[in-house]
């Protein structure tokens, strides 16, 4: 019968059709909300997208956004600038009190979001080494903004905890059983990634905003990065090369001018416009300043011995500390804004041409250079409104003068990324500052611990002394 | 990636030219040879045994394809030799042979089948098993059962009509996804334990649209738009044997819908109404204001606080005398109801109709004006060729519902904490009341009100089945179908609705959100049927096609001029936080299915299914599914048959198979970049794996079916154990890795258990009096079996190995401390706070066994249906039982202010709280929820046929319908079918009444 022919070919055409080209029926193309990375290294603009996610994404990432499981309060609680206003949360007493536990929620924010952030450097990293199309400037643009943000990261974690896993690819089967690196093989990556950034990055702020990292933003991290490796003269030439932009930077007198967006004194900054909500104030303005409705939102106020410290004509006192009648306490009012949903006004400053001076004031007392330093430290007791060293003091000899650098540091950078708590450990003063009249203090506390997750999910990862 | 979709088209391309091309040539041939022999006419009627005429009886020569239909009062013609045999054929009825023999009249009357056991077709998706005979597990509802609920979506319908279907009513607004569980959960992962709904052979997404309105928690159940009028039936296939033909879609079961189709006689209309209300059954017992007061200002004592105005408003003040019973106030309201349905249909033999139209409105008891309506359409027409080789079926469906519901506030769970003595939320003008709020320093709790959400959506389902019979025995069969889910969402949200003190900082706001989703399938499908010895082969071949897109627009507009703008996008100062997803699955299938049975005894049936899904990376795309099933009528065997003669049916049947679970989103495989929530940005979100795949579910089932009594008594009693395994989870990383975990397919088992029993009796039978009872029980086991590494993984804090899935990890409760006099929790690691680590209680918050008990009564023209729905379970209060602070109680907190009562010293102490919140997560406050209710009841009437006669109209009935009348339960929370805080409340009692008329 005719038919039966039909019918053999169709079940035979059916059985093949299936079996052979459905594999490719079952393809689908990528939904509009999602990009293949391979696709995102196909042009110009999508790379750079991608940096422009690693900006946004800084600013919600918790270590570097300034909020509550930031840098800036969690190191200023363990250092002695900030306190709890009550006693109830442990998560965060446990900063205050130097006696954090492996456990610490707050602790394993600070780690995982900074190996986030790193995991986006190296996946864009990877992403330009793997595509052909991206053009030889912004290859270089790029790579050169991803290493200063790896770098930048790498240098908060390697102050917070010592030796970390140096974590430079994407690959999650090898990361996730990575052994702790040295210190010093941190910080070599460190000045590797930033000397590498210094010579691709262009000197100006390209889209015009200090969001965006050139190359005086890395030399003003590596200046710090040497500074904290003790080579004064490296340190004082990078900063002097950042001092002398003088139509880009400058010191600004009014103390309230210094947090607004762009700044003048602004070396780098971080837009709110990463939170991607209709708030538009800084993380640091709605931590600190004291919630006006329920004060019971508000966790955080300045010590009474940071209040202490400044004496009366100081700007930075009547400007930068803020006093609140009910509860009665001293808040960080660098910021002026807790809430709001109007226009940014200001952004969260990361590195500043104060730190600069201070910077090159302290390496040019290590080496001698007293007066030279004297005249760097006057430019910002000078904007604070305080007797001049050189009029008050010009003889002053170097161990004092060291000395009033760092006190000038803790005054000027309170509440600001933990400038505190590292230059007590690069100093080694820790101990000796926190550990008096506190009976808990122990010399390891200097060092945060290893989230204890990380560990269980790790095993090759080892534990800070003391935890 | 064009060329993919180009060659997904060269796939099903040349399938459905092949059709077109067979079906073409053959379809218009005659048929067989006509037989020559004097034909004459023979009319006559066709009644039941209580003289009723039937219509739409099949009447055939037998032997011969000619035939006919009986007109709905009973009366046929047809052209017949002496020599034929007049086979008349009726699902419900015996079936009757007459030989024609000299006559020209013959009137039948058709005896019921006591049972209809064996004549009813059971819906098995891609073909149909007589209830008898089928060797898999398929429980069924029909029409009667469901087309007079005043419900929303049909699977509310369901509930308590089948044994191992669970159903979770989702909440009190209408429209809310219920949660729906065959054979309990099997995945790990909430989002991956939906079944496959199919509607006339179409998928539908059973994933719940997403929603900003109060819709939000559970989604919208995207069954909402369908008229449970239009229903015909509901199966639902529980064992390999009946799933493992959907392959990787079958793992957590399949609701297969049926909508009415037409019948092959004179047209009939048929019109319903009915409306009704509906209330809150239920009310707590709460403090009145002197009690409260009497509580508070012992805590104050207790505490040692002078109570003043700022941290004593209610005390201090408030109005000392004023009481509002805010449930009354809130949710005692009642909702009132109205359902119209109308429906034509007719025919032919060769073809018919049927179209039909319904609307349902119904209010909700929340105070303002909010309602549901929905309004459908639908169209089902059938056409059989001269030659009955050529068959089409298509079937139109189209819903649209509007959901408007007040904003985003949820009225029912803040109201039950409002003091008793707490000031007006609302002024006389009924804007809401800030003064004496703001006094106290307070917002007024119900901020937020004026918000409102409009939610719109309609659904189309449309399929076209054409069928061919190419030679004896073997045809063609290609389905096509379509649906489109769209819904539109606008939430208004106007400055008035929060504390004027706030209106600087806040603008008139609209949320938008906007989903769409779109599917196409193709089926063809080879049906060949022969007999080999003396047995019966069934064969099935087909192939699957169908690709979806799915998408959502979302975006907020804010800072607009006038309340009277909001929503209007171009009035808008600026919009914020958009959001746009486009997904697209693609899924084919290979299906075949050969079933064999020897002699009506023995029956075997083998299905399997290759399918492959866009949701898995390459490579990983494709996977096999079968079943093997088999049963063995042994009452037609002569030595049971000469043994236990009381026994009429016995059957034995089991399966073993596998099924898959896809459910696990689109795209989870890619390595890919997403938007960053600030502008411009792009980030990666996760790391991809690509080797992900399905989840895998084993299934093994044993059943045996008993009738009694010449099936007037049935008993079925099936056993099954269900293992899904390869469960996709996320795997725990270190943070090193950038982040916390990575999608992979670990080797834990879920596995379920359980009894089910299934009982019909018709205890009474004669010619004006009818009952019967259905039961049914199911006793349901899960367990965690395995899980390497759970401790470590983002489910240790959620489930343990050797436990169920669905338990809570509680503090170990230790009494009142006599010192503290606060509640003392066992600090079980001594490290002197309470964690995780020191949640060892387990308990169990799943069902120990539910099940359901109806009964049909009819009397005369009287009928009486009821279901008693039961549940053994128990539930936890976590609410409202905190004696001190501000905010309403219990009644039984009053016990507090005794010494020595099972509640802790009355205190708002920060310590006091603390050990509330603790006791919150210990059995202290779980107790049995178990309950027994009264789901449905309906009681109707037909007018007698004698009585309508000179008035034209067919048939009228008039009927009521009562849900959730009476529930018997120890729980003291509002309802014990959502045992949660004890607050939430689902079941609403409801009255309605109506008419039907057919015409």
């Amino acid at each position: 019968m005719k038919l039966s022919i039909y019918i053999k070919r169709f079940v035979i055409i059916m059985v093949c059709c299936c079996m052979v080209s459905c594999e490719s029926f079952v393809e689908v193309d990528a939904p509009d909300h999602k990009i293949v990375s391979e696709a995102v290294f196909d042009d110009d603009a999508m790379a750079i997208s991608v940096m422009t996610g690693i900006y946004n994404q800084l600013f919600r990432a918790f270590f570097s956004s300034g909020g509550s499981d930031s840098v800036t309060a969690l190191a200023g609680l363990s250092a002695d600038n900030l306190r709890c206003i009550r006693t109830t949360d442990p998560t965060r007493l446990e900063f205050e009190q130097n006696e954090i536990l492996p456990n610490n929620p707050r602790n394993l924010n600070v780690w995982t979001s900074a190996y986030n952030i790193i995991y986006m450097t190296n996946s864009l990293l990877e992403g330009l080494t793997n595509s052909g199309k991206i053009t030889e400037e912004i290859r270089n643009q790029l790579e050169g903004e991803a290493k200063f943000v790896r770098a930048f990261t790498y240098f908060y974690l390697v102050n917070l905890y010592g030796g970390v896993p140096l974590v430079l690819t994407t690959d999650y089967r090898v990361n996730a059983l990575a052994v702790r690196d040295t210190e010093e093989e941190v910080y070599q990556q460190i000045i590797e990634d930033l000397e590498d950034a210094m010579d691709k990055l262009e000197e100006n702020y390209i889209n015009g905003e200090r969001t965006q990292v050139n190359t005086f933003v890395v030399m003003a991290l590596l200046a710090r990065v040497n500074l904290y490796q003790q080579n004064w003269e490296e340190a004082e030439r990078l900063s002097t090369q950042v001092i002398s932009q003088a139509g880009t930077y400058e010191i600004l007198e009014d103390p309230d001018q210094v947090f607004l967006a762009n700044s003048h004194e602004a070396i780098w900054q971080l837009s709110p416009v990463g939170r991607g909500s209709a708030s538009t104030n800084t993380n640091e303005g709605s931590i600190f300043i004291i919630n006006p409705r329920i004060t019971a939102l508000s966790h955080l106020k300045l010590s009474d011995d940071i209040v202490g410290t400044f004496q009366s004509p100081d700007k930075r006192l009547s400007h930068w500390v803020g006093f609140h009648e009910g509860l009665a306490v001293h808040y960080a009012y660098k910021y002026k804004i807790r809430n709001s949903t109007a226009d940014i006004t200001e952004y969260s400053m990361v590195l500043r041409l104060a730190e600069q001076y201070l910077i090159r004031a302290e390496a040019r007392a290590m080496q001698g250079k007293l007066k030279e330093a004297i005249a760097d430290l006057d430019v910002i007791r000078n904007r604070a409104n305080l007797d001049l060293i050189s009029d008050i003091n010009p003889g002053i000899d170097q161990e004092a003068l060291l000395e009033k650098i760092m006190e000038e540091r803790r005054k000027e950078f309170f509440t600001e990324w933990g400038h505190r708590w590292l230059d007590l450990k690069r100093t080694g003063t820790a101990s000796e500052v926190l550990g008096t009249g506190h009976p808990l203090w122990q010399d390891t506390d200097i060092r945060y611990p290893i989230p204890e997750e990380e560990r269980i999910k790790n095993p090759n990862l080892g534990q800070n002394n003391g935890y | 990636m064009k060329h993919a979709t180009l060659a997904g088209f060269s796939c099903w391309c040349p399938i459905t030219i092949a059709l077109i091309l067979l079906s073409l040539p053959v379809s218009l041939k005659a048929s067989l040879p006509f037989q020559s022999f004097t034909q004459h006419q023979i009319t006559g009627t066709v009644t039941d045994g209580n003289g009723k005429p039937l219509g739409g009886v099949n009447i055939i020569i037998s032997g011969k394809r000619q035939g006919t239909i009986s007109d709905f009062d009973g009366t046929y013609t047809i052209m017949a030799s002496p020599l034929d045999t007049l086979v008349y054929s009726f699902v419900g009825f015996k079936t009757l042979e007459e030989r024609v023999g000299g006559r020209l009249t013959i009137d039948v009357v058709m005896e019921e089948d006591v049972t209809a056991l064996g004549e009813v077709t059971v819906n098995a998706g891609y073909y149909t098993v007589k209830e008898k005979e089928r060797t898999g597990n398929i429980s069924r509802v029909t029409s009667e059962e469901i087309e007079l609920q005043p419900v929303v979506s049909p699977i509310q319908a369901l509930q308590g009509r089948m044994a191992g279907v669970e159903i979770l009513p989702g909440g009190s607004q209408p429209g809310m996804a219920s949660t729906i569980r065959i054979r309990g959960q099997n995945s790990l992962r909430a989002e991956g334990n939906f079944p496959l709904y199919i509607i006339d052979g179409v998928p539908l997404n059973s994933t719940p649209m997403e929603s900003n309105s109060l819709l939000g928690s559970t989604g919208i159940d995207p069954l909402n738009n369908l008229n449970l009028s239009n229903i015909e039936s509901i199966e639902v296939l529980k064992d390999a044997d009946a799933t493992a033909i959907y392959g990787s879609r079958g793992a957590n079961g399949v609701i297969l819908i049926t909508t009415k189709r037409g019948q092959q006689q004179k047209t009939e209309i048929e019109a319903r109404i009915y409306a009704g209300m509906a209330t809150v059954p239920n009310r707590l017992d709460l403090l009145n204001t002197e009690q409260y007061l009497q509580i508070r200002k012992k805590a104050f004592e207790n505490d040692g606080v002078v109570p003043d105005a700022s941290n004593a408003y209610d005390l201090v003040l408030w109005d000392q005398n004023r009481y509002t019973d805010w449930q009354d106030f809130f949710f005692g309201g009642t909702s009132y109801i109205t359902d119209v349905n109308l429906a034509a249909s007719g025919g032919n033999e060769t073809t018919s109709f049927r179209i039909g139209g319904s609307y349902h409105k119904q209010g909700t008891v929340y105070p303002g004006d909010y309602d549901y309506s929905k309004l459908t359409a639908g169209l089902h027409l059938n056409h059989t060729s001269e030659s009955k080789k050529l068959g089409i079926d298509l079937s139109v469906n189209y819903g649209m519902d509007t959901n408007n519901l007040v904003g985003n506030v949820n009225v029912s769970s803040n109201v039950f904490m409002l003091p008793p003595n707490a000031p007006a939320v609302f002024n006389e003008d009924g804007s809401l009341h800030w003064v004496a709020w703001n006094e106290a320093g307070a917002d007024n709790p119900l901020a937020g009100f004026y918000n409102t959400s409009k939610t719109q959506a309609g659904n189309l389902v449309s399929n076209l089945g054409i069928s061919y019979q190419l030679l004896s025995g073997l045809s063609l069969k290609t389905n096509v179908g379509y649906s489109y889910f769209h819904s539109q969402e606008l939430m208004k949200m106007p400055k008035r609705s929060y504390n004027p003190s706030n209106w600087g900082n806040i603008d008139h706001r609209s949320l938008h959100l906007q989903s769409d989703r779109k599917s196409w399938i193709i089926e063809p499908q080879l049906v060949y049927s022969t007999k080999i010895a003396e047995g019966k082969l069934d064969a099935l071949l087909g192939g699957t096609f169908q690709k979806s897109k799915n998408s959502s627009l979302g975006v907020q507009g804010v800072g607009y001029v006038a309340e009277s703008l909001i929503g209007n996008l171009d009035a808008a100062e600026s919009m914020v936080n958009g959001t746009s997803q486009n997904t697209a699955y693609a899924y084919s299938a290979l299906f075949a299915r050969l079933g064999y049975n020897w002699k009506q005894k023995y029956f075997i049936n083998l299905t399997g299914r290759r399918d492959g899904s866009s949701r898995f990376g390459p490579g990983k795309r494709f996977s096999n599914f079968g079943a093997v099933g088999g049963a063995w009528i042994f009452s037609e065997e002569p030595f049971i048959q000469n043994n236990i003669p009381f026994l009429s049916f016995g059957k034995l049947r089991g399966s073993y198979g596998t099924t898959g679970n896809d459910q696990i989103g689109d795209y989870g495989y890619l390595d890919a970049y997403e938007a960053t929530p600030g502008p411009g940005g792009l980030y990666p979100t996760g790391l991809s794996n690509p080797d992900y795949s399905w989840e895998i579910n084993k299934k093994l089932e044993a059943a045996i079916e008993l009738g009694f009594l010449a099936d007037r008594i049935n008993l079925g009693l099936s056993w099954y154990r269900n293992r899904s395994s390869n469960q996709l989870v996320g795997y725990p990383l270190p943070g090193l890795t950038g982040f916390p975990t990575v999608q992979a397919n670990l080797p834990a088992t879920v596995e379920n258990t359980g009894w089910e029993v299934e009982v019909s009796s018709l205890n009474i039978r004669s010619e004006d009096f009818r009952w019967q009872t259905f039961f049914n029980i199911s006793f349901p086991e899960n367990k965690l079996v395995s899980y390497p590494d759970i401790e470590q993984s983002s489910y240790a804090n959620t489930y343990r190995v050797g436990h169920p899935l669905n338990i809570s990890l509680l503090y170990r409760y230790e009494g009142v401390d006599p010192e503290t006099g606060f509640y003392s929790i066992a600090d079980i690691n001594e490290d002197g706070r309470l964690d995780y680590e020191d949640r060892v209680v387990i308990w169990d918050r799943g069902r120990k066994f539910f099940g359901g008990i109806s009964n049909n009564i009819s009397y005369k023209n009287f009928s009486l249906q009821f279901l008693w729905e039961f549940v053994k379970q128990e539930g936890k209060i976590s609410s409202l039982m905190e004696a001190g602070p501000y905010g309403n109680s219990r009644m039984e907190v009053m016990q507090a202010l005794q010494e020595g009562s099972k509640f802790q010293r009355i205190s708002q102490s920060s310590q006091a709280t603390t050990a509330y919140s603790n006791v919150l997560n210990t059995v202290f406050l779980v107790e049995d929820a178990s309950f027994l209710r009264l789901k449905t009841l309906s009681l109707g009437y037909s007018i007698p046929a004698e009585v309508l006669q000179t008035t034209g109209i067919k048939g009228c009935k008039l009927f009521l319908n009562g849900q959730n009348l009476i529930t018997l339960t120890n729980y003291s929370g509002m309802d014990p079918e959502r045992p949660g805080p004890g607050t939430s409340f689902a079941g609403l009692r409801t009255i309605t009444c109506g008419v039907q008329l057919n015409f």
